[in-house]
């Protein structure tokens, strides 16, 4: 009977080998090449905990296959693969490309030997006796349910040190989702193939750091890239390209990971002194999940922010729509860090600074109030720029007593060449605007603007007025501009500046 | 011989345990109790999966147990059928095994009851009749009542069988009548979640050339907790109308239906039938081989390859009623190709994702966008919005808006100043919407065409590095 049964296993054994194919696996990629991607709604700065930009991963790995039907597994991609976008180029003919999520944790390893034999090792309390006994496992659920050669029990239902042991890890369970190809091939294959895909958990930034220079009116225009790699996976030595414009991007069912803990549940358990005057408890709920396995979460954070030198500036170049801007050497993206080098830096870029003021019903408050300080910059060669400017934030300074002076700080979306860029900083306190109402009729108001200027240099000031208003008439002359009324004015230096206008409100 | 089985399998443990008495209960793990598998597989996250299987049957009336079912088996829509079987009930039992449950079962019953002395370990062996197991258990062991484990000292309770109707997991078994013994294949059709598929497409356009090469794959998606092995598969295009179920009976509720795929960019639907085998209006889509789906995998399979298809880039923007913006905005990028045969694809495609390539100065392909399609018959015009232009922008400015003498009626001129800061010309596609009612265009800088009575579109031609403005005036009921 004994030897009859192992001839059977046996057979089959050799059926299963003679179908098997060869398992190759790639550990890790030789080359990579890394284009990070921007957020759609990327502003300010990036939380490194939240990045909401992604990438493309292109890996050059070096394989040698069998010839005949073979698996090629590739480790060591980044943990936010979006399976559905990997393209393999160098293989003959691939049957078909797999990934699989079902992952190897303490419930789903005692789920794969459900009806299969294990063994359950006992340890005595009192004497250390190690016992260990076959058992076969008939319920792995909701509480384990073992059937030895005694009769049926249930695991860790007794106050005994007892565990089941398995004897070895099913083939479909893997320690972290694996990407694979199935490909036939004739010959044996050795060369590079090339692995494309997008991940999840990237982004970056243009941060701009603009210097004032002493004449006032130029500046020192230096942009970062700022790049961050959210993913555990680091890219040492990577081709490092980072994508400044908005690509559409569709949702992408990627199943998750299969982890589970091993639920431990009894009969219900209550001894005398715990029996409740009210009404029964219910059973205790099965232990918290644990943590998921090491490898999915980083051990330790290590958001090491690496600025290299600036002497390396990215090189950009159009890609299609959208502008790439190619670091021009190997660099490491490292798991979980954030790294800077720069866009570029302009010596010498010609801005204005002005002040600006929205006239509104709602801003007729009749007391002083700041007017929002604009900085203005025409985005042309013959201006100190001419290049195209991706969206970031921009931080303003000026030098004073040979250390740097904070003026401000402000944003950007992308600017094109050839456009005018205006970032919105914080007023000044010296430059007041008050609106006060002088006349209202039903419809016919009078309104007076009083503009002051505190600062011993005249400066510019612009008033918008809003949809509602039609000036009917005014003490000073208002112009059309971009569909609106506007009235600019230069304020003298230590002046003021005071407009009287008349005006319809619209239906 | 021995040592090559032990590496083999794994059942090591076989010889060492070879004088114990019992036996698993299923098939080793490189093994299933699934037969020959067909799945058909439909987009909307449902499948049919028949599996015939040879089952030994004994004459008469049987209680046959199904194993390797689908875990999202829908066991209303079971059915066997086989040569000489008659179907006297079907059952699907998730009365599930569980510690608790096999005590509640055995109330009445006896079990073991083995005692350890904590202090030398010996072992005690006493017979009990469980009495009740509500909040605690309570027992009677001889003359005496007792709670189980009530002195916290350790005590295993060793039960003689599992209650025949507790299940280690949710099972389908079938009562069947047959008319003569022996084995016999019989086949099993059910209707199943969690299987699900859609297509994936990759598109490395050659903008200089005005071509592309478009590879599609196949993406089944394997969420139901199970492995289907060595199965023919096939892929349905189209959506099956499917009843709303109340509720699961295992593994929680339901994943809500994803939902319907949106249009895409489909501006022409085609007329042409592509050359692939069709079935009650679906297209079907048969794996070349059989192939093991296992569970939470991802498969990808590839179904088309076309090369050197025509393809070209353009520009849209769309702008509202009174849009007027404070800074340029960016037009979408549009990527505009043909399904027809000849100057096209030259195939239907299934509902999926198109991700769109670009080489770089380097040639290597880069991301520049992606974007949803339905399902698309042969001959249509696609147009699909990957991204937006960094270099080509529109402004729209409302620069008049004023009551036509005292009528009901408004004039409206707006301006829309298009500027290309890329190094080629381009043609932009102005659109404006919301012209509802009587809107008429009065005076407009370059002719505009209709689309619809509530949309007006203006090809607007803008030099390299340079600008247009098209101005447009509209007369309105509001």
């Amino acid at each position: 009977m004994r030897v009859r049964a192992l001839l059977a296993a046996a057979l089959a054994c050799l059926s299963v080998m003679a179908r098997a194919q060869a398992i190759v696996t790639s550990q890790a990629p030789d080359k990579v090449a890394v284009t990070v991607y921007r957020a759609a709604s990327a502003s300010g700065t990036m939380d490194l905990e939240w990045l909401q930009g992604f990438a493309i991963v292109r890996e050059t790995r070096r394989i040698s296959l069998p010839a005949g039907e073979s698996e090629l597994r590739f480790e060591g991609v980044a943990s936010g693969i979006v399976p559905q976008s990997a393209i393999v180029e160098g293989l003959g003919d691939v049957v078909e490309k797999n990934r699989d999520a079902k992952l190897l944790s303490p419930g789903t390893l005692l789920d794969s030997l459900l009806g299969r034999r294990v063994h359950l090792r006992r340890i005595s309390k009192a004497t250390g006796d190690v016992r260990e006994q076959e058992a076969v496992l008939r319920a792995s659920g909701d509480g384990v349910v073992l059937e030895t050669a005694e009769g049926i029990e249930a695991l860790r239902c007794t106050g005994l040190n007892e565990t089941p042991l398995a004897q070895s890890v099913p083939a479909t369970l893997s320690a972290k989702p694996t990407l694979s190809v199935r490909l036939r091939s004739a010959r044996p294959i050795a060369g590079n193939v090339i692995l494309t895909y997008l991940s999840s958990g990237f982004d970056w930034r243009a941060h701009y750091v603009a210097t004032v220079a002493p004449s006032g009116d130029k500046m020192t225009l230096f942009a970062w890239l700022t790049l961050a790699n959210g993913d555990e996976t680091g890219f040492a030595n990577a081709e490092t390209m980072a994508v400044a414009g908005r690509v559409n991007r569709e949702g992408a069912e990627v199943l998750a990971p299969e982890v589970r803990p091993i639920s431990l549940t009894c009969w219900p358990s209550q001894r005398t002194h715990e029996i409740p005057l009210e009404e029964p408890v219910p059973p205790a709920p099965p232990p918290p999940p644990p943590p998921a396995p090491a490898s999915m979460m980083s051990a330790e954070r290590s958001e090491e922010i690496v600025v290299t030198g600036s002497s390396i500036i990215a090189q950009r170049e159009a890609l299609g729509d959208l502008k790439l801007y190619r670091i021009p050497i190997p660099v490491t993206l490292a798991a979980r860090s954030q790294k800077q080098v720069a866009l570029f830096e302009q010596p010498s870029a010609r801005f204005a600074t002005l002040y600006r003021w929205r006239s509104s019903f709602a801003n007729e408050q009749n007391e002083p109030v700041d007017a929002a300080r604009v900085l203005k910059m025409e985005n042309r060669t013959d201006h100190g720029l001419g290049l195209p400017l991706p969206a970031g934030s921009l931080t303003l300074f000026a030098e004073r007593a040979g250390r740097p002076f904070l003026l401000g700080e402000g944003s950007m979306t992308d600017r094109a060449v050839g456009e005018t860029v205006e970032i919105l900083l914080e007023g000044s306190p010296g430059v007041k605007v008050t609106q006060r109402q002088l006349r209202r009729d039903k419809k016919d108001r009078e309104t007076e603007l009083i503009v002051t200027n505190d600062d011993a240099k005249s400066l510019r000031f612009e008033v918008r007025f809003a949809d509602e208003r039609e000036p009917l008439s005014s003490s000073e002359r208002l112009i059309r501009r971009d569909g609106a009324y506007w009235w600019t004015a230069a304020i003298p230096a230590n002046g003021t500046r005071i407009l009287r206008i008349r005006y319809r409100l619209r239906d | 011989m021995r040592k090559l089985f032990l590496l083999c399998c794994g059942l090591a443990a076989a010889p060492l345990f070879a004088q114990s008495a019992i036996e698993p209960v299923l098939p080793a793990p490189s093994r299933t109790a699934q037969g020959d598998v067909a799945v058909t597989i439909y987009n909307e996250n449902r499948a049919l999966v028949q599996d015939r299987r040879e089952l030994t049957l004994p004459g008469g009336r049987s209680r046959q147990e199904f194993p390797d079912v689908s875990a999202q088996i829908r066991p209303e829509t079971v059915t066997l059928t086989g040569n000489g079987i008659g179907i006297v009930e079907q059952n699907f039992d998730f009365d599930l095994l569980t510690p608790a449950a096999m005590m509640q079962k055995a109330v009445g019953e006896t079990v073991t009851l083995v005692r350890m002395n904590p202090a030398s370990g010996a072992e005690t062996r006493e017979r009990a009749r469980i009495l009740a197991a509500n909040g605690g258990v309570v027992m009677q062991i001889g003359d005496r009542i007792e709670v189980l484990r009530d002195d916290g000292l350790p005590a295993r309770v060793i039960f003689d069988r599992v209650p025949a109707q507790l299940r280690a997991r949710p099972t389908l078994s079938i009562t069947l009548d047959t008319a003569h013994a022996g084995r016999q294949p019989v086949t099993l059709n059910y209707l199943t979640g969690g299987l699900g598929w859609s297509a994936d497409y990759v598109a490395l356009f050659d903008e200089p050339n005005g071509k592309m090469n478009v590879q599609g794959w196949i993406t089944l998606t394997n969420s139901s907790g199970t492995a289907f092995t060595n199965a023919r598969t096939l892929l349905v295009a189209g959506a099956v109308n499917q009843v709303q179920r109340g509720y699961r009976v295992y593994g929680g509720y339901p994943p809500p239906p994803p939902p319907p795929p949106p249009p895409g960019g489909m501006i022409r639907a085609g007329t042409q039938t592509a050359g692939r085998e069709r079935l009650g209006g679906f297209y079907l889509y048969p794996l070349p081989e059989r192939t093991t789906i296992a569970d939470k995998q991802t498969k990808q399979v590839s179904f088309l390859d076309v090369s050197g298809a025509p393809a070209a880039r353009a520009y849209e923007y769309r702008n509202g009623w009174l849009g007027s913006a404070d800074e340029p905005q960016s037009v979408s990028s549009v990527l505009r190709f043909s399904t027809e045969t000849g100057g096209g694809l030259g195939d239907a495609l299934p509902a999926g994702t198109v991700r769109v390539y670009q080489r770089d100065a380097r040639g290597n392909p880069q991301f520049v966008g992606e974007h949803q399609i339905g399902h698309t018959p042969m001959g249509s015009s696609i147009s699909l919005a990957t991204g937006e232009s960094f270099d080509v922008k529109v402004r729209p400015l409302v620069v008049e808006r004023t009551r036509i003498n005292t009528s009901p009626r408004w004039k409206t001129r707006m301006l829309y100043e298009v500027s290309n800061a890329g190094p080629a010309p381009v043609v932009v596609d102005v659109v404006q919407d919301g012209l509802w009612g009587d809107t008429r265009v009065t005076d407009e800088s370059i002719k505009s065409e209709r689309l619809a009575a509530d949309s007006a579109r203006w090809h607007v031609p803008v030099p390299a590095n340079g600008r247009a403005v098209v101005s447009a005036t509209f007369d309105t009921r509001f």
